[in-house]
């Protein structure tokens, strides 16, 4: 892979020419110290060492609502709408990345979902080495520390003032030499970016899942009957918090409204989750997850097991935003996967 | 992969309701025919979505057979719903969308040649009259066709003078219960599970098609094998919440398969395994 060195005075000038053409979005740390990823502005403050931004990357791909259809009511017609506006994410943590990979690959597979299709191919996506883990993190345990694919540059910071940049494809390449050429890296500035990757990876490993993430699938087939579905819904108030923080989750529902002057209206999709008391719930009131236990189980499943079958990754990145955003603190998947592998080794 | 030109995956394309018929209380046949003149192509137990724009999309299973160069087809609905309430309320003549047909269907060709076993509770003989009337349509290719079907009063029956047309058939023989009579009911009364006893198969050459509410599944799968069917003889088709289709949305996800993509057709060997099937 191609690499350049980077100084840090060069950035601010490359953001105000990329978003020219781009919308661009940075992270950056709020008022209340919160990170997430806005709108990049000239005196936009970058949050170089965030751990995670609050919110996952994947409203850009997915919007949390997005229309499907203009319809006219009258002529009884629709138009499909596909928005797609050109923008780049500049500042993504590898597991982040590792997340859109994986929709990528889910709305992909069998008929692909062009909605998303065009929003993805009209994104250029910036990756960077975090400086810092959150404490809630573990995605060095699930394969998620590091990723080859699904971006454009990645940057890694290896002094005060100077970035390591690999170039994965030729529009990377071309938005980063956008401004004339850049020496290329040498031979120990790309050492240093390896000891800092490795060095960021020390620090993750401190928190994780206690086995060999691959194992996941076979260890939830073991435990659909396990006791912790239910001690651990108990305390579930299905609010789905923990769903639409998920970079991964992906559920939507499609709905529809009229226009007020009745003469036109559109068709969306929202997110959805699979937490939520009605997801599974059908004509004549059956509902096929009656009980949080059901859909609590129902989510780590997909997590642990049924997206593997799919993909053969875990649907889990283990950026900790669901341990952050659950309000009853049952909503870590680090803690399912660890109590259920115990349970095993108790039973032996 | 990348989507060739403005093709949308969500956008439905036009078709006009040209007959309504009215089958019972609450359900009632809709036959309509695509605008672009060209067959649904559909196999039997495959559904399609279909919009009334403004209200919404709904999945039905297609109620007919499949046939070349026929633009029109069937379904056969419940008023239970705002999508199919307003299907109900439609006039003839009005343009709906439709998307589809998705899912998997009855393996007509495996059945070749072998007896059928049709079990049908309630609406479920709506997808299973598609896979009826396509091997009564090929009648030569195929070996005894017994059909057993429940429901829950005389006043829900549906397709009933199709079904005595039926009954009058050499061909083939229908097996119908009530759960509850009234009192010009002159057949069998009893939940379906009682007709098993009256029928007699070859079981090695027999598939079953079944389809019917949640719960008739865990009581008619038994009797299927105490007759001595082969489990992989046994097919059913398991319904659930479907917006998108294609196996992305998750609403009708049965542990780690979508009944949209996967199903709504399964061998029943492929769902035994699964907690959340039946």
């Amino acid at each position: 892979m191609t690499a350049y060195t980077v100084s840090m005075e060069h950035i601010p000038p490359l953001l105000e020419l990329w978003a020219k053409e781009y919308d661009v979005h940075v992270p950056v740390r709020d008022v209340d110290g919160f990170v997430n990823f806005s709108p990049w502005r000239p005196s936009a403050e970058i949050a170089w060492d965030y751990d995670v931004a609050y919110n996952s990357l994947k409203r850009f791909f997915l919007p949390p609502r997005e229309d499907l259809l203009r319809f006219d009511l009258a002529a009884s017609t629709a138009e499909p709408v596909m928005e797609a506006p050109l923008q780049l994410l500049f500042g993504v943590h590898p597991y982040d990345v590792k997340a859109i990979n994986q929709l990528d690959q889910l709305m992909d597979q069998g008929t692909a979902d062009v909605n998303y299709r065009k929003r993805r191919e009209a994104t250029v996506l910036v990756a960077l080495t975090p400086e810092h883990v959150s404490d809630l993190a573990f995605w060095s345990s699930v394969g998620a520390d590091s990723v080859d694919i699904g971006f454009d540059m990645y940057f890694t910071r290896i002094s005060p003032s100077s970035f390591y940049v690999e170039v994965l494809s030729p529009k990377g390449e071309e938005l980063l030499l956008a401004r004339g050429e850049l020496p290329r890296s040498t031979l120990p500035e790309r050492e240093a970016a390896k000891r800092k990757k490795a060095a960021i990876r020390a620090k993750a490993d401190k928190n994780g899942i206690s086995f060999p993430w691959k194992q996941t699938p076979k260890l939830m087939s073991r435990h659909w009957d396990s006791p912790l579905w239910r001690n651990k819904a108990r305390h579930c108030l299905s609010c789905g918090s923990c769903v639409m923080v998920c970079p991964t989750c992906y559920c939507f529902d499609v709905r529809e409204e009229a226009d007020l002057d009745l003469k036109g209206g559109r068709r969306f999709r929202e997110w959805d989750g699979c937490m939520l008391p009605s997801f599974a719930l059908v004509a004549g009131d059956h509902n096929f997850r009656p009980e949080a236990r059901d859909r609590y189980r129902h989510r780590y499943f997909r997590k642990g097991k049924y997206i593997f079958d799919k993909i053969g990754e875990l649907g889990c990145v283990g950026c900790g935003r669901c341990v952050n955003a659950c309000t009853t603190g049952i909503a870590n998947p680090m803690a399912v996967f660890n109590d259920l592998w115990e349970a095993d080794n108790h039973e032996s | 992969m990348s989507p060739k030109n403005n093709f949308s995956t969500y956008a439905p394309r036009p078709a006009t309701l040209v007959k309504k018929e009215k089958l019972s209380d609450l359900v009632s046949l809709f036959e309509f025919e695509q605008d672009n003149g060209k067959a649904l192509a559909h196999k039997p137990g495959q559904f399609i979505m279909l919009s009334i724009y403004g209200i919404g999309e709904a999945p039905f299973s297609v109620s007919s057979a499949p046939e070349a160069g026929n633009a029109r087809f069937e379904l056969a609905v419940r008023k239970t719903g705002t999508v199919t309430n307003a299907l109900h309320d439609l006039k003839e003549g009005t343009k709906v969308g439709i998307r589809g047909p998705y899912g998997s269907y009855f393996p007509v060709q495996k059945f070749m040649g072998k007896d059928t076993l049709f079990v049908a509770g309630g609406l479920g003989y709506i997808p299973l009259r598609s896979l009826l009337r396509y091997q009564l349509k090929h009648r030569d290719e195929y070996g005894r066709i017994i059909v057993l079907l429940g429901t829950r009063n005389p006043k829900e029956r549906i397709f009933v003078d199709r079904l005595a047309q039926l009954k009058e058939r050499t061909d083939m023989e229908i097996h119908e219960t009530v759960d509850v009579p009234d009192k010009n009911w002159k057949g069998n009364v009893g939940v379906i599970t009682t007709l098993f006893p009256k029928v007699e198969i070859n079981p090695q050459n027999t598939f079953v098609a079944m389809v019917g509410p949640p719960i008739m599944y865990r009581f008619c799968i038994g009797p299927c094998m105490d007759k001595g069917i082969p489990s992989k003889h046994i097919y059913v088709s398991l319904e659930r919440r479907m917006k998108c289709g294609l196996g992305k949305c998750g609403h009708c996800q049965i542990n780690g398969l979508s009944a949209c993509v996967e199903g709504p057709v399964f061998k029943y060997d492929d769902i035994a395994p699964l907690s959340e099937a039946i």
